[in-house]
């Protein structure tokens, strides 16, 4: 039971969303539940056996073409897709950089040879990437980057430092910006490597991160890379990254969404019978307000979503709405988390993990939002691009 | 997606619905011309010129047969009326037309008939179904409505009144019947509401369901929210015009990141409550029954979020956009005017609460 009613995806995307349902009934035992929280929570929305199983059964490259053995299936259906796996609470994170970000650039920019080595490693759920695009320098203009890879022979090396990412600790590969030519303008000068984390030379250094999970810096000393796992041409790299991105912001924003979603049912079921003090929490008329501004906030969140799709099915690249649908999402996410302290006072600091929780994760969505507001490009990077591209104001 | 998939009750298509859209901007823009829509928001005979002019386009019929106008037409035309800083009395209309469709009465057909016509001109007055506590209430004994009802608009022009009355029905009183007094309560809406009060007035009725009724407020609310994006929208537009060729320090206002930001925030909001008023509209247009939780969505959505923008609007305009004579001050109006009323984003907050939380023990 959800708090808001269902968006109607349309028939084909809820006759799929069943068909996903009752796979997800099948496989994400209460069993493997129950085994999966006994994990420590940052390692939650991993499992690379789930990740197999998911490969084994097609559920890995749902949105791919079919030519690249994906399912083919609209933008719509896997926004239920998603959706349906983040309500399941199934771990999905493993593979999900490899199957959105890398795939899509592969599609893109990869050789014949490349696709047909990487892409059914991916979708077979063996294959964990992730990014290497942020550094010290490098944050919001990315294009500064400085790790440098220089050609010998076959292979390229590769020195510099890379930071924030995320999942790092726990991929075996990287996706990695690296600068090809220092003498270029910055945007001229990037490429694309696919580097083996196990390779000589790369050290992995995790960081706890708020939200509860790890991010990594890795350090690349004259770590030696094959020639053949540069993605696109030499100083190529901008455009590989930038076109890697469109299509798959609006998975995120579907994952995320799902997420906020989740949350704000739990803490109206909640609420709905709570009492505290000798008095109905739902009958109090301040939170009622805010539960019902709330509620309105979602479905705005949702429809921004929904617009995102309907721009990639028409065949267009939502960016300047994207970027309206990422800053909306993620400042609703911080708004929620804010409004459960307030409405469950202390109680709302307690996690899942303490018995007495009057409903545990709110906590946490808030530690997370910062993330949302954060990764992906800052929601001050996202305004410029609000403003720049959706009003053509002057740079 | 949930449009283009769903099933459709009529066949308005999107394309059509744009030609629709460039119609009426087309229209408007001719004959309530910006230059002349604030001296002529207070002019009766020009507002009656205007609103045949509007029957002539097929206009006055809006609601009257949901296979030619579902409501996201009906939403279209208002947020056009708002750009325009147009007046016409249409709320009215849409209100006839939605309540009387297919009732009997000589009377009322022929006060149907007049309207398509354009030589009747309709206000609503919703009394204890308008959503605000203060808005009064009429009660009906036969054929007779005694009562007040506060914040009606377009009275002053209206040849008749379109009243809802408890229990619950819905009557259509002249604007010359005995014992009725129109009181103009003037303040931020132009030209501005009034409050009706009957004593024992003559009234033809017409028996309606409460749910009848509460539908067709809902509409009303919608079609005044969406009035309010068309005019905050055009505020908008004419605020990011304004920086692109205002010059401060040596640049463009609109580098400064300062009001880049500021006018980002305002396309998310303008582009959030024009989906969610879209989404509630294509909700009631497919048969959804949920259709009235989105409405409520779309409200305590837009009420905060665009007068939010018409308030960031006139910050990034300056002082150019503060005297009267600019477009911008009406703009503010309507706005502010058109999300106050009808219990306004409270009311709809309170509504999604009791849908989401259930009602208050």
């Amino acid at each position: 039971m959800t708090a808001l009613p269902a968006i109607s995806m349309g028939p084909a995307a809820n006759a799929f969303r069943k068909e996903v349902r009752d796979w997800l009934g099948k496989h994400w035992t209460p069993e493997k539940q129950a085994a999966h929280l006994r994990k420590p929570f940052k390692d939650r929305g991993y499992d690379n056996e789930f990740s197999k199983l998911m490969g084994r059964d097609g559920w890995i490259g749902v949105g791919w073409p079919k030519t690249f053995g994906g399912q083919g299936r609209s933008a719509s259906e896997q926004i239920a897709f998603v959706t349906e796996v983040a309500n399941s609470g199934a771990p999905a994170h493993a593979h999900n950089t490899s199957e959105s970000i890398v795939a899509q650039a592969l599609f893109l920019h990869g050789t014949k040879q490349q696709q047909d080595e990487w892409l059914p490693f991916i979708r077979n759920g063996e294959c964990f990437f992730a990014l290497g695009y942020s550094e010290p320098e490098a944050g919001s203009d990315l294009a500064a980057l400085r790790t440098r890879a220089v050609r010998d022979g076959d292979e390229w090396v590769v020195n510099g430092q890379k930071l924030w990412s995320t999942g790092g600790d726990k991929a075996d590969y990287m996706w990695l910006a690296v600068r090809t030519d220092p003498e270029a303008k910055k945007h001229a000068g990037i490429s694309v490597l696919m580097v083996d984390l196990h390779s000589p030379g790369v050290t992995i250094r995790p960081s706890m991160a708020l939200y509860g999970k790890t991010f990594s810096a890795q350090f690349y000393d004259n770590v030696r890379v094959p020639a053949k796992n540069m993605v696109g041409a030499v100083n190529n790299g901008w455009k590989v990254i930038t076109d890697a991105l469109a299509a798959e912001r609006v998975m995120i924003g579907a994952t995320r969404m799902a997420g906020l979603e989740r949350a704000f049912d739990h803490l109206t079921e909640y609420l709905k019978t709570a009492v505290v003090g000798g008095k109905a929490l739902r009958s109090d008329p301040v939170i009622r307000d805010r539960i019902g501004a709330l509620a309105a906030d979602l479905e705005v969140a949702r429809q921004f979503q929904v617009r995102n799709a309907r721009l990639v099915e028409q065949g267009k690249v939502p960016i300047h709405e994207a970027a309206m649908g990422k800053v909306f999402t993620s400042e609703l996410q911080e708004r929620l988390g804010q409004a459960a302290l307030d409405i469950l006072g202390a109680g709302g600091l307690l996690s899942e993990d303490s018995a007495s929780a009057p409903v545990g994760e709110m906590e946490q969505l808030l530690r997370h939002s910062i993330m949302g507001m954060i990764g992906g490009g800052t929601n001050e990077i996202q305004r410029n691009v609000i403003a720049q591209r959706g009003l053509e104001l002057p740079r | 997606m949930s449009s283009s998939q769903s099933p459709r009750i009529e066949g308005v298509s999107d394309a059509e619905r744009g030609l629709l859209r460039d119609s009426v901007r087309e229209f408007l823009s001719k004959r309530w011309p910006s230059d002349h829509a604030m001296e002529r928001s207070g002019n009766a005979q020009a507002i009656a010129a205007l609103w045949q002019d509007l029957a002539g386009q097929g206009l006055a019929a809006l609601g009257a047969d949901p296979a030619e106008a579902g409501l996201r037409e009906i939403l279209l035309v208002f947020e056009e009326l708002g750009r325009a800083s147009c007046p016409a009395p249409l709320l009215g209309a849409v209100g006839a037309n939605l309540a009387l469709a297919g009732q009997q009465s000589n009377a009322m057909r022929a006060m149907l008939e007049d309207l398509h016509q354009g030589k009747a001109m309709v206000a609503l007055a919703l009394g204890a179904f308008d959503g605000d506590a203060a808005a009064g209430k009429v009660e009906a004994r036969g054929d007779a409505l005694s009562g007040k009802i506060a914040f009606v608009e377009g009275a002053e022009t209206a040849t008749h009144f379109i009243v809802f009355t408890a229990p619950a029905s819905v009557a259509v009183v002249a604007s010359g019947a005995p014992r009725l007094q129109i009181k103009v309560t003037p303040g931020l809406a132009v030209p501005p509401l009034a409050e009706l009060t009957f004593d024992n007035t003559p009234a033809t009725r017409l028996d309606l369901s409460p749910k009848a009724l509460a539908d067709i407020a809902s509409v009303a609310r919608l079609a005044c929210a969406s009035r309010a994006v068309g005019a905050a929208e055009r505020a908008f537009e004419l605020a990011v015009d304004n920086a692109k060729v205002r010059k401060q320090f040596g640049q463009l206002i609109g580098q400064f990141q300062a009001v880049q930001h500021k006018l980002a925030n305002c396309l998310i909001s303008l582009d959030g409550a024009r989906l969610a008023l879209d989404a509630a509209a294509d909700a009631r247009d497919n048969c959804n029954p949920d259709w009235h939780v989105f409405a409520a969505s779309a409200l305590a959505f837009a009420g905060p979020a665009l007068r939010t923008v018409s308030i960031e609007t006139h910050r990034a305009l300056g002082a150019i956009g503060y005297a009267e004579e600019h477009e911008a001050p009406r703009h503010f109006r309507r706005v502010h005017a058109d999300l106050a009323r009808f219990g306004g984003a409270p009311g709809a907050r309170a509504a999604l609460a009791d849908f989401v939380l259930g009602p208050a023990a």
